[in-house]
């Protein structure tokens, strides 16, 4: 990858510690990918979560903090592993914490903004069409690109902090017109879809997709930006996929055609029992869990209040925890307008900043979680510790409710 | 016939020698191998309950979370991390974790890309390989 003379003094280190290892990290990237050289992003996306992180990730967050690193672009970070504000109410270990809140402490004393979210889109972090953005967080991307028609590839954590404090990415990828062009075109003709059909139907693009863009025909056009969210993240966690062609919903794909570049592309239909395929896949008990976790990705505050509606009256039974995941924006919201509330009288809680995938579930006592997150499912599954079972919501709450 | 020598593109220079220990699926370091130990727990891994340390790594491709490269930093750091990783196709993550470790660590962790699975088809886990990523090649044998 060609680097310019401002760029190579850098990576010499006459622009200080934090860019010098910024640079190394970028270049050895660029390099291994083929890219040409490196552009200017609008906005970083980084992790900042201590369950992925580790040790080895407080020390590499403290060392760019410490050596003078800065986020020379708006960056927003991924949710935390512990509920910023209420963890000590939850369970959490004190010297987990610790840790999780020096890794806080550094991405601040860096200038990144505080909205502690997998949905950045939503709360903090806008681009526009066109703009190119370096985001970690996979399902964030999938939107960035498919709905916003935004550029981003999907940042691996190291890499996340690089572009950050550089201002910069290597144009590879999900960057160039000729990669983002669809491969396989999926169509819908199911009728009406439930809040665990859009997970279905993403984790089966992204099962089938393998390493092709795909399209999906088919949504109703009563889809909302929630039901398109948890879409994506379902086609990310099952698969590479980064984009999705919406017809008439994502920027310059008014058909698939058009998405393909006049190309013809493999069809395939998505029928009722492929969603059952994937429920069975996911769906691994039938007994009354530990935790009941809504909101991977995090649920938006008209989420909330759709949950609030269907626990009213209603109360959680004895043993069950039920925790609704969300940003602390969308939790100062669902608080002024009492859905938090209604949600807490059923004895369930509304936990911010953090989220689910990323909790230390098993150190907590779970050994059993119920969730309508195809994202959640899979990644809890594949460690092979936790139970999952994958039911509606609405379903989830009559079963675990009185 | 025997592989003796597999071509492929360095993305990270050095230089390791080591018993192979070889997945013919796509790996993960993320929720997958145990830092504490290097025992690779992913319940989809076809080398799940073998160790990482020490041994020249293979897998065709990388998958799941973009903290893999975290979770294969703190394995370096606990001093289980593997002598060297060879794939089909480029995995970023041990490209980022390995030039991190350098840096963090002083540990060198050579990676090459570009060893397809028709080349490395008849190497076994247990089998004794060297290479140099500078020059792209892996040998069979020390």
């Amino acid at each position: 990858m060609h680097l310019d003379s401002a760029q190579e003094r850098i990576l010499r280190g006459d622009m200080g510690e934090a860019k010098q290892f910024a640079m190394e990290i970028a270049s050895k990237v660029g390099d291994a990918v083929g890219a040409d050289k490196l552009v200017p992003i609008k906005s970083a996306h980084v992790l900042a979560h201590y369950s992925s992180l580790h040790d080895a990730g407080v020390e590499v967050l403290e060392r760019f903090a410490n050596s003078g690193g800065k986020f020379a672009v708006p960056t927003s970070v991924d949710p935390a592993s512990v509920d910023l504000q209420q963890w000590r109410s939850f369970g959490i270990p004190e010297d987990y914490a610790r840790q999780q809140l020096r890794l806080c402490e550094a991405y601040a004393k860096m200038g990144g903004m505080r909205c502690w979210t997998c949905v950045q889109y939503q709360i903090c972090n806008f681009p526009k069409k066109g703009d190119t953005v370096a985001w970690a967080e996979s399902s964030a991307v999938v939107f960035a690109n498919s709905v916003l028609g935004s550029r981003s590839n999907k940042i691996t954590a190291g890499m996340d902090l690089a572009c950050a404090v550089l201002g910069l990415t290597p144009r590879f990828g999900m960057l160039l017109d000729e990669k983002r062009r669809a491969e396989v075109s999926f169509r819908l003709d199911l009728g009406g879809l439930s809040d665990l059909d859009f997970r279905s139907v993403g984790f089966f693009i992204g099962r089938h997709s393998g390493s092709r863009v795909p399209a999906l025909l088919g949504l109703p056009a009563t889809v909302t930006s929630d039901q398109i969210k948890h879409l994506g993240a379902g086609a990310s966690a099952a698969g590479p996929v980064t984009m999705i062609h919406f017809p008439g919903i994502t920027p310059g794909s008014p058909t698939v055609s058009a998405a393909a570049g006049g190309e013809r592309v493999e069809e395939v239909e998505i029928t009722r029992s492929d969603l059952g395929d994937i429920e069975a896949d996911l769906n691994q008990m039938s007994e009354i869990p530990d935790l009941v976790a809504f909101g991977v990705p995090h649920l938006s505050v008209n989420e909330l209040g759709e949950l609030a509606r269907m626990l009213e009256g209603r109360k959680l039974r004895e043993g069950i925890r039920m925790y609704a995941y969300t940003s602390s924006q969308a939790y100062d919201m669902a608080n002024r307008a009492g859905i938090s509330e209604s949600i807490e009288r059923s004895g369930a809680r509304v936990s911010h900043s953090t989220d689910a995938e990323i909790s230390p579930l098993k150190a907590l006592g779970f050994d059993t979680v119920l969730t309508n997150s195809a994202k959640l499912a899979e990644i809890v599954s594949s460690e092979g510790e936790i139970k999952v079972g994958y039911l509606p919501q609405k379903e989830i709450v009559e079963r675990v409710t009185a | 016939m025997n592989p003796t020598r597999m071509k492929g593109k360095g993305l990270v220079a050095g230089t390791a020698r080591g018993e192979a220990l070889v997945s013919r699926i796509a790996f993960t370091f993320a929720h997958g191998v145990d830092p504490s130990t290097g025992v690779v727990t992913d319940v989809r891994s076809d080398v799940r309950g073998e160790r990482v340390k020490g041994k020249v790594l293979f897998y065709p491709f990388g998958k799941g979370s973009t903290t893999a490269s975290s979770w294969f930093l703190e394995t370096v750091r606990l001093g289980n991390g593997p002598a060297a990783i060879v794939t089909e196709g480029v995995d970023l993550s041990v490209v980022i974790g390995s030039v991190m470790a350098k840096i963090l660590y002083g540990k060198e962790i050579p990676v090459m890309a570009g060893v397809s699975r028709a080349a490395s088809a008849e190497l076994e886990s247990g089998d004794v390989v060297s290479l140099d990523a500078e020059k792209g090649i892996v040998r069979l044998g020390l």
